[in-house]
C-alpha cells in the first residue's frame, strides 16, 4: 500500500492529472466530500493498492518525512523551507514561480546590489525588517550576503506588510508580479526558481522500491517544459 | 481517583526529545540489547563501556581535507538558494556541552565511535584486530530548530586495525543479521562507497561548493538538479557521466556486478577504479551468509563524506520512517588520536528498532501493554514528541 500526500490548492488539479497518467486515480475527487483519505482505483501495476491524503502543501514534507505518507508532492519552496530530510527524485515541471525579494521601487542604480541598497533604506539604528512566510529561506538569503535582518513571520497577505509599513520589504512567491505592481512594489531579486517536486520517504524508497520505481518513471515529465 | 497536586510544568515531563521507559518498554529494550549482545559476542566482539561524560574535543567533527578544485568555484552561478547551498550551510547536531570547575569543556556522549576510536588509539594502541561492541545512550542537540535535546539508544560494533575487504563483509553481515536477531522480519541493507564519489569529484576538479551541491543532489536522488549542475559546471567526460550514474535506483545484490561493470567503464582515475574493485571484492563475501535482510547496491550512498573513507551502508526496516542503523569504513578517524589505523563499524538506533521488534514479537509482548502511556507503541509516543 502506497500512501500519497496530495497538496490542496493551486497544484492539486495538475498533480492528479499526472497521477492519472501514471495510472493512479482516486475513487473520487479528493476534497469533493469530507473524506480525508481517498483510496485509489484498483491498478494491476500497484497490486497492494494506493490511497491519497489531502494536505496543505506546507504539511506535505512533514507527513512524508515521518513516513505517514510514502510519497507526496509539494513546491520546492515548501520542501526547502521545511528542512525535511527527503528524497526528491522528480521535478514535475509545473507549478512554476519564483521566491523573490520584493519591496518599494529602489531605482536602477540600486539594483546592482539590491540587498545592500535595501539595508540602507532601513531607519537608522534598526535592522532591515523583512516580512515572509519563509523565515528559514529568507534568513539564509540575507545571511549569505551578510545583511542583518529582523524577520517577521506572517501566514498570509505578505505584500500588505510592505505596503502598510510593518516591514521594509518582503520575501514571497511571485507568479505574475501583478499584485506587487498594483501596490507599488517590485521584485528586487529572485532567490529561488520554484516548481512542483515529487518527494519520497527515505525508508519507503528502499522497502517499496518495486512499487515506486515504475510510478516515479511515469511521473517525470516526458519532455522538459519551457519556462 | 487520586488527585495530582499542582506542580510546576517544568517538572511534569522529561525534557523534549527524551523519554521514560517503563514496564514492558523497559523489558523490551533490555531483551533486545541482550539479543544483540549475544549476536555480537558470538561473532567475537567484546563489550566496551566508555564514560557518559567525555572531553568535548573527542566529538569534534573531522577537519575536512582542503579541496583545491576550481570547477564551479565561482559563486555567482548560485546567487539562487539551492538545496546544495542550503545543505552546505547546515550544521550537524552537536553534543551537549558543559564546563566543569577546572574550566575543562566536557560533553555528554554524542557518538560511541569517536570514544571507541579514542580508546583503541590510546590504551589499546597496537592491538590488531580489535573487535569491540557497545550499547547505551547518545545525546545530541536536536536537528530541529528548537534546540531540544535528543537522547538516542544505540548499539553497535567497531573493528579496528584491518583493512581487508573481508572485514567490510564481516561488519555488513553482522548489521544484516541484527534485524533477524530482534525478530524484525523485513529489512534492507543499502551498500555503497564514498570513495567512488570522492574520486569522481577529484577527477572533475570540483570546488568545495560544487562538491557539496553534487553530494546533496545525489543524496536526495535529485536527478534534475544533478543534471543541471553537471551540465553547467562539470566538464564533459567520464567523470561527468559517472556522476550522473549516481542517482540510478539501487539494484539487488544479484545485479550488483552488472552495475559495477557499467560504472567501471566510466572510471576516470585509478582511485575510482580501486573504489569499485573494493566493493566488487566485498559483495561476493556476503553471499554465503543466511539472513532475511535484503542487500542492495546503491552507488548514491554519499552521506558521511569526510568521516567515512570507503564502504558506507544504511539499514532500513519495515515500519521505521528513516534508517534504523548505518556505518562504514573510517580509516582516518584514529589518526586524530595519534594511532592512524584503519577501522570499520556500524551503529543501530534501538529506539527505532526496539518497537518494531516488539510489534513482531507476538509471544513475548503479553498483555502488559495496558500499563499506561509509556507502554503505547512507541511509534505513537514519538509522534507526540517535538523533534
Amino acid at each position: 500500500m502506497l500512501t500519497i500526500a496530495l497538496p490542496k490548492g493551486r497544484l492539486q488539479k495538475k498533480v492528479l492529472e499526472r497521477f492519472a497518467f501514471a495510472g493512479v486515480v482516486p475513487e473520487e475527487e479528493p476534497g469533493s466530500s469530507r473524506r480525508l483519505i481517498v483510496p485509489a482505483l484498483a491498478n494491476p501495476a500497484l497490486p497492494s493498492g494506493a490511497r491519497f491524503v489531502l494536505l496543505k502543501d506546507g504539511d506535505v514534507p512533514l507527513y512524508v518525512e515521518r513516513g505517514t505518507a510514502d510519497l507526496g508532492i509539494c513546491g520546492l519552496d515548501q520542501l526547502l523551507e521545511s528542512g525535511a530530510d527527503l528524497l526528491s527524485p522528480v521535478d514535475l515541471g509545473f507549478g512554476k514561480c519564483r521566491l523573490s525579494l520584493a519591496g518599494p521601487k529602489l531605482g536602477v542604480a540600486a539594483m546592482a546590489d539590491p540587498f545592500a541598497a535595501l539595508a540602507d533604506t532601513a531607519a537608522p539604528g534598526r535592522s532591515l525588517r523583512i516580512a515572509t512566510k519563509y523565515p528559514r529561506l529568507a534568513a539564509r538569503a540575507f545571511a549569505r550576503r551578510g545583511v542583518p535582518v529582523d524577520l517577521v513571520r506572517l501566514s498570509g497577505s505578505v505584500e500588505l506588510a510592505a505596503v502598510a509599513g510593518l516591514a521594509d520589504a518582503i520575501v514571497d512567491l511571485v507568479e505574475t508580479g501583478r499584485t506587487l505592481q498594483e501596490n507599488g512594489l517590485e521584485v528586487l531579486a529572485d532567490l529561488l526558481q520554484v516548481s512542483a517536486r515529487l518527494v519520497v520517504n527515505r525508508a519507503s524508497y528502499r522497502l517499496k522500491l518495486e512499487e515506486l520505481l515504475p510510478l516515479l518513471d511515469k511521473m517525470a515529465p516526458t519532455a522538459p517544459e519551457q519556462t | 481517583m487520586r488527585r495530582l497536586m499542582a506542580i510546576p510544568s517544568t517538572l511534569a515531563a522529561p525534557p523534549p526529545g527524551t523519554q521514560d521507559l517503563l514496564f514492558e518498554a523497559a523489558r523490551r529494550l533490555r531483551r533486545c540489547e541482550a539479543a544483540l549482545a549475544a549476536l555480537f559476542e558470538g561473532a567475537g566482539y567484546a563489550e566496551a563501556i566508555p564514560p557518559l561524560v567525555e572531553r568535548a574535543a573527542v566529538f569534534d567533527p573531522p577537519e575536512a581535507a582542503p579541496r583545491t578544485g576550481k570547477a564551479g568555484a565561482d559563486d555567482s552561478s548560485t546567487a539562487l538558494l539551492e538545496g546544495g547551498a542550503l545543505a552546505a550551510e547546515k550544521h550537524p547536531p552537536g553534543p551537549l556541552r558543559a564546563v566543569d570547575r577546572s574550566g575543562q569543556l566536557l560533553a555528554l556522549r554524542a557518538d560511541f565511535t569517536a570514544q571507541i576510536a579514542r580508546i583503541a588509539a590510546t590504551r589499546l594502541a597496537g592491538i590488531s584486530p580489535l573487535r569491540l561492541y557497545y550499547r547505551g545512550s547518545v545525546v545530541r542537540e536536536s536537528e530541529g530548530t528548537g534546540g531540544e535535546l535528543r537522547e538516542r539508544l544505540q548499539a553497535g560494533c567497531e573493528l579496528v586495525g584491518e583493512s581487508d575487504p573481508r572485514t567490510d563483509a564481516e561488519l555488513l553481515s553482522l548489521a544484516a543479521a541484527a534485524p533477524g536477531a530482534l525478530g524484525v522480519s523485513k529489512a534492507r541493507l543499502s551498500v555503497g562507497t564514498v570513495a567512488w564519489f570522492s574520486a569522481l569529484v577529484d577527477a572533475a576538479d570540483a570546488s568545495p561548493r560544487l562538491m557539496h551541491a553534487l553530494s546533496d543532489a545525489i543524496d536526495r536522488k535529485d536527478r534534475p538538479t544533478l543534471e543541471r549542475l553537471c551540465r553547467a559546471e562539470v566538464a564533459p567526460g567520464k567523470a561527468r557521466d559517472a556522476l550522473l550514474l549516481l542517482v540510478r535506483a539501487p539494484v539487488a545484490e544479484a545485479q550488483a556486478g552488472a552495475l559495477l561493470d557499467e560504472a567501471r567503464r566510466l572510471a576516470p582515475s585509478p582511485a575510482a577504479t580501486a573504489a569499485l574493485d573494493r566493493l566488487a571484492a566485498t559483495l561476493p563475501l556476503l553471499r554465503s551468509q543466511r539472513s532475511a535482510t535484503g542487500i542492495e547496491l546503491d552507488l548514491g550512498e554519499v552521506r558521511g563524506l569526510g568521516y567515512y573513507t570507503g564502504l558506507v551502508f544504511n539499514l532500513y526496516a519495515e515500519g521505521a520512517p528513516r534508517a534504523v542503523g548505518g556505518g562504514g569504513r573510517y580509516d582516518t578517524l584514529l589518526g586524530r588520536f595519534g594511532d592512524p589505523r584503519p577501522a570499520v563499524g556500524f551503529s543501530l538506533d534501538l529506539d527505532v528498532l526496539v518497537p518494531l521488534a516488539a510489534a513482531s514479537d507476538v509471544t513475548g509482548a503479553g498483555s502488559a501493554g495496558s500499563l499506561g502511556p509509556s507502554s503505547r507503541p512507541p511509534s505513537q509516543a514519538r509522534e507526540a514528541q517535538p523533534c
